[in-house]
């Protein structure tokens, strides 16, 4: 019996200006899973990875993780929760004019002291472990330059060492390759995947290109007008299904 | 939590230290600069802070007492005085729209003056920049006292003196915009053997139009706050009134002036930008 | 309407506009009562007062020199205070940080009053609140510069992109490590530049701020001018203008330290 991390259940997100972007999803996703989200543009994938850590507050609905339900909590337990979900984005978001490392070391904020956090003193082993990460990402050269001099593949693997950084149980990458050329895509995703199966971590991956997702994913989750259109192995997932999810 | 060579050196212990020491060696040349502009900056403050004689508690007396004060002294302001406030406040309004139209003409003089693409000679570019520079180094309230002190008390010393602390201003703007005006242009229309006049009205004034009248309409907007201090010194204005006022613990007929000039900044404001959307 | 009418239109608003403008000039300069006449007038009196004023003269060169860096220091002490309440208030006049729109449009509703109220103005005000001195001069330069200066950070603040506001708190820091980490690196080279412009302003009005009692070489300038010593008064005016353009020389000699010293840091570690 695998061990459960998520269970989402009727989540529903209907924006201010009255959008539904999310009609009503329930899921389970095992420890260690790395799950493929795909669908048209404008289908509600980005709203519902960022359902899941709060970014988006959902309207309604239940999302249970490591035992609590995360719509729930309040700002600090929500602050607790959020520093074990590592979440990546396809514009990076690194800080500009910020070293790599130190951008990296975001990633313990949520561990810090208020005080120590927002100074940025982080602690000598925190700043091993920053170092350590991004060698593992291969830019042991780059630790000194500035976030915003890397290329985009570079910066994208910033992004995803500040996740690494907070030790994440769960890792959330919105459309994390959407904005780079095809190697750079790759390796990141290679990236992606190895962590995920080193680290027994669950993935969650926003991705647009249906290929990728059969390439790298152990299941793929299909969404349409906010809602789950399919859900299975990849293989499961037939040729004429996928040109249906994208019309 | 087991941790996992992603975590760990593990992979290579003895590169992770390498990289950790030359990364501290980086950080603190970068702190070492931050720290020295730090302590250049922290001791002109300390500098200035005993200096003053300043102490903390006063800011948080200060502000207190003023909140206290202007909560009991001047609230509410007394509509009696809107009346006797009238004259002063449209004086304001005069002052400025005068000193602006002062400040545009000899600006603009200057400013075609100083623009080396338009001047007559680089010594004369050099000259008219020299002269705006010292009339902007110089603040308008000081203008103010000297012409209080030469032509009197009253609206004029006022209005001359805003009209000079613009030509700092307009001065300075007027030859920055004419500068960057594109050359190319001007090139074509003289090669066509046009006049200066000409060459100015066919490919200066297209291009320099809506610099010149944000900056102008900029400039009336400033004038509505210099005017009302310059009648702190006697040239006229809200600001006469409003020290007399003050000084004589009229704070209530203070506070009905203080309303009036954010009306009229509020006025001016608005009116300026409506015409500079029509204007453009 | 064809385009030949629509021109036609156009020129002429634009003719009663410049008519109305023209207007309301004759009717200031008539209200004001200003005159070429007056001005030759008083002619005489500009002439022997030029003439007194050369050479330029200070009555007390010690005295002077006090107060002249007087005027500095309350200017760098209302620029530090004025930075510091602004930065703060900022982030709750930032509508994306703020803790409730409310409160953001209370910030910034503030900051428009505070900004309609002449820095001599207040500088009368706190002399009533707190006494002749410095301190009022320096508590006056600090609230007038909180006007312009939150409404620029917060609109600094405001054109910070969402994803890196979502970037660090989706890490679980706090909105404390957020502002601190996150926002304020980005919107560094806007909050110099801007403080930069406002530690020059408040050079100015430092200068005059003795004008009305509060502190530095101002009241010289007043003192000099009621005793009709003019040449006093060119002398201090030298002294006025001086302070300007050293406080200028500084406040770019300090702007080129931090561009550089950033590059710099940068550029030693990158091999
Ligand atoms: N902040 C927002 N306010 C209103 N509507 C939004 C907002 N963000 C997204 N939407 C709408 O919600 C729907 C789902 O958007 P999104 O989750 O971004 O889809 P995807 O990531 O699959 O492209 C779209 O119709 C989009 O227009
Ligand atoms: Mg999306």
């Amino acid at each position: 019996m695998p061990e459960t991390i998520l269970d989402i259940k009727s989540l529903r997100k209907i924006y201010k200006d009255g959008t539904p972007a999310l009609n009503g999803i329930s899921l389970t996703i095992n420890k260690g899973e790395i799950v493929a989200v795909i669908g048209p543009s404008g289908a509600g994938k980005s709203t519902f990875l960022r359902s899941l850590n709060r970014l988006v507050e959902p309207t309604s609905g239940e999302i249970w993780f490591r035992g609590q339900n995360m719509l729930k909590l309040k700002k600090k337990e929500l602050r607790w929760a959020r520093r074990e979900i590592g979440m990546i984005f396809q514009h990076f978001h690194l800080i500009k004019r910020v070293s790599v490392v130190q951008n990296v070391l975001h990633g313990k904020l949520g561990y810090m002291s208020a005080i120590k956090g927002g100074l940025g003193w982080y602690s000598q082993s925190d700043t091993k472990e920053a170092i350590a990460i991004l060698e593992r990402v291969g830019l042991e050269q780059e630790l000194m330059k500035r976030a915003d001099e890397l290329s985009g593949g570079q910066q994208q693997r910033v992004g995803l060492a500040r996740a690494l950084a907070q030790r994440p149980s769960l890792l959330l990458a919105d459309e994390p390759i959407a904005s780079l050329d095809p190697s750079s895509s790759e390796r990141v995703m290679e990236y992606l995947s190895t962590f995920s199966r080193e680290e027994g971590m669950t993935t969650i991956v926003n991705l647009h290109q249906f290929d990728m997702a059969a390439a790298y994913a152990d299941r793929i989750i299909a969404i349409n007008n906010g809602e789950v259109v399919f859900d299975g192995a990849p293989d499961k997932l037939q040729k004429q299904e996928v040109k249906q999810i994208y019309v | 939590m087991p941790i996992h060579p992603i975590y760990s050196a593990a992979t290579s212990p003895s590169d992770n230290a390498m990289l950790f020491n030359k990364y501290k060696k980086a950080k603190k040349a970068v702190l070492w600069n931050r720290a020295l502009l730090g302590v250049f900056l922290f001791f002109i403050l300390l500098w200035a802070w005993i200096g003053t004689s300043f102490q903390i508690a006063e800011l948080f007396t200060g502000f207190a007492n003023i909140v206290a004060f202007l909560v009991n002294d001047f609230l509410p302001p007394d509509p009696g005085a809107v009346a006797s406030m009238a004259g002063p406040i449209l004086d304001t309004l005069f002052m400025s729209y005068a000193g602006v139209a002062l400040s545009v003409g000899i600006s603009f003089f200057l400013g075609v003056l100083a623009a080396k693409n338009l001047s007559f000679h680089p010594l004369c570019a050099f000259l008219s920049r020299s002269f705006i520079a010292f009339i902007r180094s110089v603040p308008a309230i000081v203008w103010g006292i000297l012409l209080v002190a030469a032509i009197g008390l009253g609206p004029m010393a006022g209005t001359i003196a805003l009209g000079l602390s613009g030509v700092g201003i307009l001065g300075k703007a007027y030859a920055d915009l004419l500068e960057e005006i594109d050359e190319s242009q001007l090139e074509a229309v003289r090669a066509a053997g046009a006049s200066w006049f000409q060459v100015f009205g066919q490919a200066v004034w297209p291009q320099f139009k809506s610099g010149f009248v944000t900056w102008s309409l900029y400039k009336m907007d400033l004038n509505i706050r210099e005017a009302a201090m310059l009648g702190v010194v006697g040239a006229g204005g809200i600001g006469y009134a409003l020290e007399s006022s003050i000084s004589l613990f009229q704070y209530k007929e203070a506070a009905s002036g203080i309303v009036m000039i954010f009306f009229l900044i509020v006025i001016v404001e608005f009116a300026t930008a409506k015409l500079r959307e029509r204007i453009i | 309407m064809n385009l030949d009418e629509w021109k036609k239109q156009k020129r002429r608003t634009t003719f009663f506009l410049f008519i109305t403008l023209f207007l309301f000039l004759v009717i200031s300069l008539a209200q004001l009562g200003v005159a070429p006449g007056k001005l030759l007038d008083s002619g005489e009196r500009i002439q022997s007062m030029l003439n007194s004023m050369v050479p330029p003269d200070v009555h007390e060169p010690s005295g002077v020199l006090e107060a002249a860096i007087e005027s500095l220091q309350i200017a760098i002490m209302g620029t530090f205070w004025g930075v510091i309440l602004s930065l703060i208030l900022a982030v709750f006049g930032a509508k994306n940080l703020a803790p409730h729109w409310t409160i953001s449009y209370i910030v910034k509703g503030f900051a428009v009053l505070v900004r309609a109220v002449p820095a001599l103005i207040w500088a009368l005000l706190f002399i009533a609140a707190v006494g002749l001195g410095a301190v009022p001069g320096i508590l006056a330069l600090a609230v007038n510069s909180t006007g312009m200066l939150i409404k620029v950070y917060a609109e600094a603040i405001e054109e910070v992109e969402k994803g890196y506001i979502e970037a660090i708190t989706a890490t679980g820091a706090s909105k404390f490590q957020l502002v601190m980490q996150g926002i304020l690196p980005l919107i560094t080279p806007i909050f110099i530049t801007w403080s930069i412009f406002r530690f020059d302003i408040n050079i100015r009005y430092a200068s005059v701020l003795g004008v009305v009692g509060a502190g530095g070489i101002g009241w010289e300038l007043v003192r000099a001018s009621q005793t009709m010593a003019y040449n006093e008064m060119l002398g201090i005016t030298i002294v006025i203008f001086a302070i300007v353009l050293f406080a200028e020389w500084v406040t770019r000699f300090l702007q080129k330290w931090i561009e550089k010293s950033n590059v710099r840091a940068f550029q030693s570690n990158s091999n």
